[in-house]
């Protein structure tokens, strides 16, 4: 399986879409930074974990549309065509199933990975500050509560719409943006972006220290849950079967009074 | 090839996603009344015009982006695309595809127009122009969606993939939308339109959305021609760069917006010296303004006495788009040059006076007018048509920057020639007459004034004088608006404010015979007072505020603001050296608004629309980080520190100082004492080796120190 999951992997990663969408990513991430993370979120740092955090919040809806086209790459009708072949291949399907999100999981965290050392990077760069310092202290936490979860989710929401029709995925690359526009709760913050913003002018001190409320970290982790059940990546518990009593056919009993 | 043009856009449009994207684009004009408004003036023909075409334009082009990509991936996908380059070749096939699109959306750009034209008729009512409707969806939504087209097209063909191209097209979209919307060059999909007038043309904000969507339509055909499957490559590449060359060049030489120094905490065009013996006598001006066409010729004649025996450089402060034609002493040419520096919407233009104690200096000049880059987002501002001409100080002539007066002012005479139509309105205390009649039918106005400046406004005004405590306003606005200004009292508003001012003041001796003009221009977002004269924005009397219950039949609020600046600014003037400093004309001119607005509107209104406005961007300001750790923000590029210091020397002027001066009123007992207070030092005797009301002064009237108004986060007044 380590053998398909590489093979997986250099499939996804090494074509035009990935270094294209690495492109579109890092140019993106450093007009966001430039514009908005620079000025500081929230009356903070621009090198604060709210405003990485904010940054990291932007870049989800891109991220969360690359992680969905990774999918196309196993949804699409040609993959589907092919797909004859390989379940002949002595390979649990759940298995097989898991290693390609696994391999989607990678290149989604290459991508991942490379937005924020850019952010990390543009930050060193500006304040002459030290990189690694930035990167834990102020980037790790915040990025990973919100952008893995999310991107779990989609990984495994994809696979689910991808495998029941693969133009949904293209519609699916839109929730980010209309979770945008929508008015949440305060709970929710995290899903359209606001949380970084407005959290800091509530905390009732200047620079507060980064805190993410427990029901937000509860409701990641069933999102990252909600994610990988999706994908049926763990059996679930299968229901009881029903019993019945077995009667003689009628056909037999017509043809026995003739 | 038109045959296979009309045979692929009917194929497209028998799509069923073809037909709904068509749907959908020809109402996304709805979202502009509800969701999407990004013009923030509340002009009828920004709220029903602007916004539904911006809208149009922004939904439109990204659906019409979307097809595009699904259109050209469904050939490869379907595999079909093999078979038809069979018998057309993929060169050509690409243009077909691309013109049968174009097709596609020049007939649902038609019928939108066909439907939300007369719906805009309906809503905006009276103020209506079926040209400025017309102009406003073929810019703003028409143009939007060819541009899309051809971004996503390429997009495909450069990538060959429907995921990635879609991301690409994606983010340049959203690019646009949210990180480059303030930026007028930048935004592809929705131009920065600020504000549509009612009462007065918009051919400046029309003329530079178009330029901007024609420069970045070059950019993206080159683009486009660059991405198609390659035949004739040697043609090809050449009419790629063509394109890509007159992007280039139109993007840098754009001529709407100048260069000025962002830095506006500087002012070194003030701080020339003067020259050396020199000085001016007298002035005139002959301008002939080209309506059509929005540029402006005309000729300066100065005279100057030159004592000095040498010859002597006099600067002069000119509009960036205008150019010397000529210019001359005595019938006999002169050098001159640009030193390159532009500070505040002007040029510094250096010409060289030729010895001789009498010297007659002839320019001649003209161009189209560009606008301050820091205002680049507003444009609109620098409006001459036949319906609306406005020409302020070094866009009306060449303003003399480093020549004292020979006297104690510069006499000036200005003539200029216009329709019989507009009415000329010198923005001071003289008045305009017409001396000549030309046989084109055209006017030739007179007007004389003093100093090296001067403004004119022009356009089809009605005047009506109202007298208001022994002062005559005369207030001109534009004919279009007539029914409006006599539903909402206009001059009952007026008499008010003034009204409210004198009593609580006293009068404001600067109005020269106690006239004072009251002038309504185009839209745009401010205004400003001199001597004898004030400014009235045509949004603070729009069908829109009628139906503001909250307001109702009261003034708005900027002509509060500009008519109070008679009494704080001009009667009494702040020292304007620095323009950082947070005490300026604009700290009493905005509480008094306050407590006008106050009086008028009630308590709850003008807490709501001042007081917690001043706390809430105030607070903002203390908060910022920048603020706090001044070591970080000396580590950002100037640029960056040019738009925060920029930002926050607003936010002083117009926010904390008024809030000081609440609390100096609370310190000080309240309104009656504070009303008191100001009465004194608007009347007190006026040093005139310092004629300006210092902080120091007001903070000695009030009986209070500096430590005394630091709010230092404590807002509770």
């Amino acid at each position: 399986m380590i053998t398909i999951f590489r093979y997986e992997c250099r499939r996804l990663t090494g074509n035009r879409f990935f270094f294209g969408m690495a492109a579109i990513l890092l140019f993106f991430g450093q007009q966001t930074f430039e514009r908005v993370t620079l000025t500081g979120v929230s009356h903070t740092a621009p090198f604060s974990p709210w405003s990485l955090g904010d940054f990291a919040c932007r870049m989800l809806p891109l991220l969360w549309a690359a992680a969905l086209s990774f999918l196309t790459f196993f949804t699409s009708p040609q993959a589907r065509r092919t797909a004859v072949l390989t379940a002949c291949c002595p390979v649990s399907p759940r298995r097989y199933a898991a290693v390609r999100l696994a391999a989607a999981l990678a290149g989604t965290g290459i991508l991942t990975i490379l937005c924020l050392a850019e952010a990390a990077a543009l930050t060193a760069w500006y304040f002459h500050l030290f990189i690694w310092d930035i990167v834990w202290k102020n980037l790790l936490f915040p990025a990973l509560i919100t952008l893995v979860p999310p991107l779990i989710f989609a990984l495994g929401s994809g696979w689910r719409l991808g495998n029941l029709c693969p133009r949904l995925l293209f519609g699916w690359m839109a929730l980010p943006f209309f979770l945008r526009l929508l008015p949440l709760a305060d709970n929710f913050h995290l899903w359209n972006g606001q949380f970084f913003a407005q959290y800091p002018l509530t905390a009732g001190v200047l620079d507060p220290a980064f805190f993410i409320p427990a029901p937000m970290v509860l409701l990641q982790l069933l999102l990252a849950a909600g994610g990988i059940i999706l994908a049926g990546l763990f059996p679930l518990p299968a229901l009881p079967m029903r019993t019945r009593k077995r009667t003689a056919p009628k056909s037999r009993e017509k043809r026995s009074s003739l | 090839m038109s045959a296979l043009i009309f045979l692929e856009w009917k194929r497209l449009l028998s799509r069923p996603s073809a037909r709904l994207i068509l749907f959908l684009t020809i109402f996304s004009p709805a979202a502009g009344l509800f969701l999407f408004r990004p013009s923030a003036a509340d002009t009828m023909s920004s709220v029903f015009l602007a916004n539904p075409a911006l809208a149009g334009g922004a939904a439109g082009g990204i659906l019409f982006g979307l097809l595009s990509i699904s259109e050209l991936d469904r050939g490869k996908r379907s595999g079909t695309d093999v078979l038809v380059w069979t018998a057309v070749s993929p060169y050509t096939m690409a243009a077909v595809r691309l013109w049968a699109l174009l097709s596609a959306a020049l007939a649902a750009f038609v019928l939108t127009a066909a439907l939300w034209i007369p719906a805009g008729r309906i809503l905006a009512g009276s103020v209506f122009d079926v040209l400025d409707a017309f102009w406003a969806y073929f810019i703003f939504m028409g143009l939007a969606l060819p541009l899309a087209i051809l971004a996503a097209v390429s997009a495909f063909q450069f990538t060959g993939r429907a995921d990635l191209s879609l991301a690409l097209f994606g983010a340049f979209a959203i690019l646009s939308l949210t990180l480059w919307s303030g930026n007028w060059q930048l935004c592809w999909l929705n131009p920065c339109v600020w504000a549509l007038s009612d009462d007065f043309s918009n051919f400046r904000i029309f003329r530079s959305a178009a330029y901007m969507r024609l420069t970045w339509a070059a950019g993206l055909s080159g683009l486009w021609i660059l991405s198609r499957p390659a035949v004739r490559r040697r043609k090809k590449r050449a009419a790629a760069l063509f394109l890509l060359l007159t992007f280039f060049l139109a993007w840098t030489f754009q001529p709407f917006t100048d260069h000025s120094d962002p830095d506006q905490s500087v002012s070194s065009f003030d701080q020339i010296p003067p020259a050396d013996g020199i000085s001016c006598v007298r002035r005139s001006v002959r301008l002939f303004p080209d309506l059509r066409a929005g540029t402006v010729r005309g000729t300066a004649v100065y005279h100057f006495l030159n004592t000095s025996g040498k010859p002597q450089s006099a600067a002069f402060g000119i509009n960036p788009g205008y150019r010397i034609c000529s210019a001359s002493a005595g019938g006999t040419a002169v050098p001159f040059s640009f030193d390159g520096r532009q500070e505040f919407n002007e040029a510094l233009l250096e010409v060289t006076l030729p010895t001789g104690s009498e010297t007659e200096l002839v320019l001649e000049y003209g161009g189209f007018p560009r606008e301050d880059r820091s205002l680049s987002a507003m444009q609109g501002s620098a409006e001459i048509s036949e319906e609306y001409l406005y020409l302020p100080n070094a866009d009306l002539a060449p303003r003399l920057l480093n020549v004292r007066p020979a006297g104690e002012t510069i006499p000036a005479v200005t003539e200029i020639t216009l329709p019989s139509h507009m009415t000329v309105i010198p923005f001071g205390p003289s008045h305009a007459e017409i001396t000549a009649e030309n046989e084109d039918g055209t006017l030739t106005w007179r007007y004389e004034s003093e100093g090296t400046g001067g403004i004119c406004y022009a356009g089809d005004y009605v005047r009506q004088d109202i007298e208001a405590d022994g002062i005559t306003v005369e207030f001109y606005y534009g004919r279009k608006h007539q029914d409006v200004m006599e539903e909402a009292g206009a001059a009952e508003a007026i008499q008010a404010v003034i009204r409210y001012c004198t009593e609580h003041y006293g009068p404001p001796f600067c109005l020269s015979g106690r006239t004072l003009k009251l002038i309504q221009s185009r839209t745009s977002g401010g205004g400003y007072a001199t001597d004898g004269a004030s400014l009235l924005d045509e949004a603070d009397f729009t069908a829109a505020n009628l139906k503001n219950s909250a307001k109702g039949a009261a003034p708005g609020e900027v002509m509060i603001h500009e008519l109070v600046h008679q009494w704080w600014g001009l009667t009494q003037m702040f020292d304007s050296s620095d323009p950082a400093d947070p005490w300026s004309a604009e700290g009493l001119t905005v509480y008094t608004t306050y407590r006008i607005v106050k009086e008028l509107y009630g308590e709850e209104y003008a807490d709501t629309h001042y007081t917690d406005q001043w706390i809430r961007e105030t607070n903002d300001y203390y908060l910022n980080f920048y603020v706090r750790r001044p070591e970080y923000f000396s580590r950002l590029p100037k640029k960056k520190q040019l738009d925060i210091t920029n930002r926050f020397s607003r936010v002083r002027q117009y926010c904390e100082m008024p809030l000081k001066i609440r609390k100096a009123e609370q310190l000080a007992g309240g309104e009656e004492n504070m009303d008191r207070i100001l009465r004194g030092l608007f009347s007190r005797e006026i040093d005139p080796f310092h004629p300006f009301l210092t902080w120091e002064t007001f903070l000695n009237a009030c009986g209070l120190t500096e430590e005394d108004l630091n709010l230092d986060h404590d807002f509770s007044i």
